[in-house]
């Protein structure tokens, strides 16, 4: 999840355009991780050292890391420690975007060390997925805390994005949340969270995207059936809100239940409370997902 | 009693998740798959065909799963019902097994659950 965040992040910051994330999200399934760019993530080498081994090695024929060791930068010890990591997510996207020639090393450098900075996240919170960690991201990116019910409105929305990463893609980028009091609807599905709190919850896009976006969550061929795309997309807000309200249920002691969900098509919607509209970008088009607490 | 030989009535007011735990039924080999999109549905469609085993969504229109399942159990109490559904919540845990259900499934429901209750269902043990 933090590597969508870190693009929205990048996207907000007019950085990247949101054609490069599309892009990048593409391009990052074949990328390899490069030792100058998991250097200067470490914080163990600048993106100047990083352009000056890189353009040694132009006329040596040597490894970026043994380069690196001879000029001082690094040592061994933590060139072995770089190329054993796993890596994550987010560095493969910037690694991408840099491949891409979309970043340079130095913007990298500078977007990374202010990403970490902005979010208060340590390099440990942005290789695991801790609930904390990611509820953090989530509360900071959103402003949230502002808000009259932040603690459920972070715990929901959290929740909402594993889910859209587990049964849809990772390949999304998060916009800036919008307050709304009404929400013009080409296709919109709707369910109402009731117990000891209440809340509206939407997904909504154009037919097109709406209906891609059902394919995704179906993984199977029912694109033939009648309707299939609002039961589909009904099924998976069912699925989330439902898993919410087992969290809320095992972790806060709430009981909490849902409505049959509704399908809206070609209707102005209103809601009692301002509600948060999320836009969310996938390679095939912007699904908002709606929440408003009452 | 072998697992082909199992008859089983879904309920569930998504026609997505009916389609979707239907094929992952058929696949098993069991002929005789029943579906019902609400409450009342799913107790005419026990009455009429006896499953052995029935998947049952919790929210639904006109009746929900758990009145469903109370009319079911009335009608015959050893029916074997599995709640299915996308909130297990402890109050809701409670009311589906205080009136009568055999197990309860948090949504997703995977191939493996699916397949692991009709087994124990064709060994008795459900």
């Amino acid at each position: 999840m933090f590597a969508q965040f870190f693009g929205g992040y990048l996207l907000h910051k007019k950085l990247v355009t949101s054609e490069d994330l599309t892009q990048a999200f593409e391009d990052k399934k074949h990328t390899r991780m490069r030792l100058g760019v998991l250097a200067i993530n470490a914080g163990l080498m600048t993106a100047d050292q990083v352009e000056h081994v890189n353009i040694t090695q132009q006329s040596v024929d040597k490894r970026f890391g043994d380069l690196a060791v001879e000029l001082g930068y690094v040592t061994e010890e933590q060139v072995d420690k770089l190329l054993s990591q796993q890596p994550t997510e987010y560095l493969l996207l910037g690694q991408t975007l840099v491949n891409n020639g979309v970043l340079s090393n130095a913007q990298f450098e500078q977007a990374i060390n202010d990403y970490k900075t902005d979010n208060e996240l340590t390099d440990s919170d942005l290789e695991g997925s801790k609930n904390e960690s990611l509820n953090k991201l989530v509360t900071e990116f959103y402003h949230l805390e502002e808000a009259s019910n932040a603690r459920m409105l972070t715990d929901y929305v959290t929740m909402m994005f594993k889910n859209i990463i587990r049964f849809i893609d990772g390949d999304f980028t998060p916009l800036e949340a919008i307050v709304i009091r009404e929400f013009d609807a080409e296709t919109l599905i709707e369910q109402r969270i009731t117990g000891t709190y209440d809340a509206v919850t939407c997904i909504t896009a154009e037919k097109d995207v709406y209906f891609e976006f059902a394919k995704r969550f179906a993984g199977e061929n029912f694109g033939d059936i009648t309707g299939f795309e609002n039961e589909t997309v009904g099924e998976f807000l069912n699925v989330v809100n439902g898993l919410f309200a087992v969290n809320q249920s095992n972790e806060g002691g709430a009981e909490l239940t849902m409505t049959p969900q509704q399908f809206i098509q070609d209707k102005k919607i209103s809601f009692e409370k301002p509600a948060f509209c999320i836009p969310v970008v996938f390679s095939f088009g912007e699904v908002d997902f709606i929440v408003s607490t009452e | 009693m072998v697992i082909q030989d199992l008859k089983v009535l879904i309920c569930d007011d998504s026609m997505f998740a009916r389609k979707k735990m239907n094929m992952t039924i058929s696949a098993l080999g069991i002929n005789e798959v029943f579906e019902a999109a609400d409450g009342e549905e799913a107790v005419a469609k026990y009455k009429e065909n006896k499953p052995d085993v029935v998947f049952m969504d919790i929210i639904m229109p006109r009746i929900t799963g758990i009145e469903a399942l109370k009319q079911i159990i009335e009608f015959d109490p050893d029916a074997k019902v599995v709640m299915a559904s996308s909130v297990g919540t402890q109050g809701h845990l409670k009311e589906a097994l205080r009136a009568g259900a055999a197990d309860f499934l948090q949504k997703p429901i995977s191939d493996e659950d699916t397949r692991a209750i009709l087994e124990n269902a064709a060994k008795g043990v459900l």
